[in-house]
């Protein structure tokens, strides 16, 4: 393994995106981080599919690992999922013809009158992370601009966010919707945030409740 | 049982003197900071009035992002009003607010979602509905160390009903001054106003920002109606460090600062000399697990308590926080971190101090059981402030978790003992050095945070190295079992004698 893809791999763990990131144990900043990096090695002619296979996907295993040892916490967690993601978004031209095997398309949306985006922001980090497509249509959406995005990019998964008691019902609003068009069951829907419940969910007709992000991502995983 | 009034006072409360955490030259480097934060970084404003009053002043708008230069904001605490009376139906329930002095009052708090019925000596939980707004208004007319109710949960009527149905409960149920929190629907103010007949009886908690520097617009309008009507708002921002402000003490402190200055700003622009209540609640992430709020941990506790110094700096009233439990039921945890935050935000100074009874999980439950539970210790922490004017906090600290504890059958073991040390410990400890330097770190987070577009995963990240330098603190519980009986009876008591 060249020097380059190991220093990638490292900075992946240490979840440095890109020079300006500091590391945790030590002051890194101004070192290159994992985009320059990744850069670097495609200059280099290093193929792209020796930087996901030899750096990418080990360097997030071992992530994964020292998070359930409780090691790294969810903000390490965090870092290197979006590592992972940037480093992704670069290398994808020159990933044309290989295969990566995609865990399927994921739209998450902070419901309307929610401005709130920390949920929704850590699962669509920690999604793309370990293999879905994401697309975030943003905070406060209306459930009509949902199921648009729905019909237009046909995911697998929906996933719906809310913080506050007040906006939370906007949730049985997009699912109704779906429902009256048809849609519902060519999808699997997913809500979370700090109001509601597996219960709420049940009442609602969602699939899945996810407590955090990670709860998640490991139910989510076991549909993809 | 105390005495309602301090001695040579018309008004209710506890008269203490007060303990700083900040220096005068450290609460200049948090304002500062802040200044530099809405001249440079400026506030998300949508609201198309708040727009207007904002550039009509010399604020100028770019991205969404209203910039607001330091003179408007440092004359706008100036023009504040310093001193507030919150009127009760009672006159010998009035409250005297001044935002200089340190005579601290205890309240409810609330909009939670959920209520614990106590049934065969276990909690059950259930939906908030509109006979607990009646039955906690009621209990908390009855206890003695609640000095004012904020509406703990909504009735369960429709949205058009809310506002009215939960004013109503209020004036057949309290003699105490009635703060009414949020209004769902702002059209109905002016029946409100007509129900109470004075407005000087009631006052109100706007949520305005929403963090990082941002307003939100339907609050925003709601808050602009209660400052043309004169009435008394708390202005409340909740950051949560780690997540939607920087892990840093610092950093979060001169956030939250610049977010209610903004919302201060704003409200003397509407009407100079405007009736505000500070509420900044700096509290912290749950970073080890799902990021969930910490009301109630060390780290919160402090960072919460320093808000006073801030308020004490400008001289405008405080409406503190304190004994939100991230306990799910009453128990020993509960009782002790409420124990703490209630000595730390009482020596603070906080001289209107929400939410500091009944709650438990951060703010999505009440019980009134525990209303009846925080309002005797509350009691007995007033006593230990009282016994030595000149206290020592640490000794108040330690004895007041011991005997509220106690008060409920559960003793201290040594480790028990130790636990409450260490927490005493990481309250005192600052764990930042407040310098210029430090600030201006922040100040490029904060900025940066905002520019991304995604702030929550930026201040993520950068929680890191704070995290592993034991920034959160991180403890052992407190384990026992509370005798609740009596409680249940003293509940059941007040409520029957109501006749339903």
């Amino acid at each position: 393994m060249s020097d380059l893809i190991e220093e990638i791999k490292k900075n992946l763990i240490a979840g440095r995106v890109d020079s300006e990131d500091e590391g945790f144990d030590e002051d890194m900043t101004g070192q290159p981080g994992v985009t320059e990096l990744v850069k670097q090695a495609l200059e280099e002619k290093i193929p792209a599919s020796d930087i996901l296979a030899q750096a990418l996907t080990p360097g997030m295993e071992k992530v994964g690992r020292l998070f359930e040892d409780g090691e790294y916490l969810l903000p390490d967690m965090l870092a290197s999922a979006e590592c992972v993601a940037e480093a992704t978004e670069i290398m994808e031209p020159h990933l044309a013809g290989v295969d990566i095997q995609s865990r399927g398309k994921f739209i998450v949306a902070t419901v309307e009158g929610d401005l709130h985006d920390i949920g929704k922001n850590i699962v669509a980090t920690i999604l793309q992370g370990s293999g879905f497509e994401v697309q975030d249509i943003g905070t406060s959406v209306k459930a009509s601009q949902i199921v648009q995005a729905v019909k237009e990019s046909k995911p697998r998964f929906l996933g719906l966010s809310a913080l506050l008691t007040s906006t939370m019902t906007h949730m049985g609003e997009v699912i109704d919707l779906l429902k009256n068009e048809g849609i519902r069951d060519q999808i699997i829907i997913c809500i979370g945030g700090a109001p509601v419940s597996e219960e709420f969910a049940k009442k609602i007709g969602a699939d899945i409740y996810g407590e955090d992000a990670f709860d998640a991502m490991n139910k989510l995983e076991k549909l993809a | 049982m105390q005495n309602r009034k301090p001695k040579n006072s018309p008004f209710r409360g506890l008269d203490i003197q007060r303990h700083s955490f900040l220096s005068d030259k450290d609460c200049r480097l948090i304002h500062e900071g802040s200044c530099q934060l809405l001249e440079e970084v400026g506030i998300g404003v949508t609201h198309a009035g708040a727009v207007k009053l904002f550039e009509k002043e010399g604020a100028t708008k770019q991205n969404g992002r209203m910039f607001i230069p330091r003179m408007i904001v440092e004359r706008s605490i100036q023009q504040t009003e310093k001193n507030i009376v919150l009127k009760a139906l009672d006159s010998t329930n009035n409250l005297g607010i001044e935002g200089k002095n340190s005579r601290v009052h205890y309240g409810t708090g609330g909009q939670a979602l959920y209520v614990l019925d106590y049934k065969d000596g276990a909690f059950e939980k259930k939906a908030a509905v509109t006979q607990d707004l009646i039955d906690i208004v009621r209990i908390c007319e009855n206890l003695e160390n609640v000095d004012f109710i904020t509406r703990p949960v909504e009735p369960n009527v429709q949205d058009e009903d809310m506002d009215l149905t939960k004013t109503r409960i209020f004036l057949e149920n309290t003699s105490k001054h009635i703060n009414l929190a949020n209004l769902i629907q702002i059209e109905k103010l002016p029946e409100i106003i007509s129900m109470v007949q004075n407005k000087e009886l009631i006052s109100f908690i706007a949520c305005v920002l929403v963090s990082p520097l941002s307003m939100a617009e339907s609050t925003t309008e709601k808050f602009i109606r209660f400052i043309q009507e004169d009435i008394p708002v708390a202005i409340s921002s909740c950051p949560q460090a780690g997540t939607t402000a920087p892990l840093s003490e610092v950093g979060e402190l001169m956030q939250v600062n610049a977010e209610v200055l903004s919302a201060l700003t704003l409200a003397n622009l509407v009407r100079p000399g405007a009736k505000i209540l500070y509420r900044g609640i700096p509290i912290t992430s749950n970073l080890h697990t799902n990021v969930s709020p910490r009301w109630c941990q060390p780290d919160s506790i402090r960072r919460i308590a320093i808000i006073s110094d801030m308020t004490h700096f400008y001289g405008i009233p405080c409406c503190g926080t304190a004994g939100v439990s991230d306990e799910k039921e009453p128990n020993p945890q509960a009782i002790a971190e409420k124990t703490l935050s209630w000595i730390f935000e009482t020596a603070s100074g906080a001289q209107f101090i929400n939410s500091a009874l009944g709650m438990l999980e951060q703010v999505l439950t009440v019980c009134p059981e525990q209303y009846i539970i925080d309002d005797m210790v509350i009691g007995r922490i007033k006593q230990l402030f009282l016994k030595s004017p000149d206290y020592n906090l640490r000794d108040i600290a330690r004895t007041g978790v011991e005997e509220a504890l106690s008060m409920f059958g559960v003793q201290m073991d040594s480790a028990m003992k130790e636990e409450v040390s260490s927490r005493i410990n990481f309250i005192f400890s600052g764990q930042e050095e407040y310098s210029a330097d430090h600030v201006q770190a922040q100040a490029d987070l904060i900025k940066k945070a905002i520019i991304s577009g995604k702030s929550s995963n930026v201040f993520l990240k950068t929680s890191r190295s704070g995290l592993r330098r034991g920034w959160l603190y991180s403890g052992k519980r407190f384990e026992g079992r509370l005798e609740l009986e009596d409680l249940h009876l003293l509940k059941t008591e007040i409520l029957d004698s109501y006749g339903n």
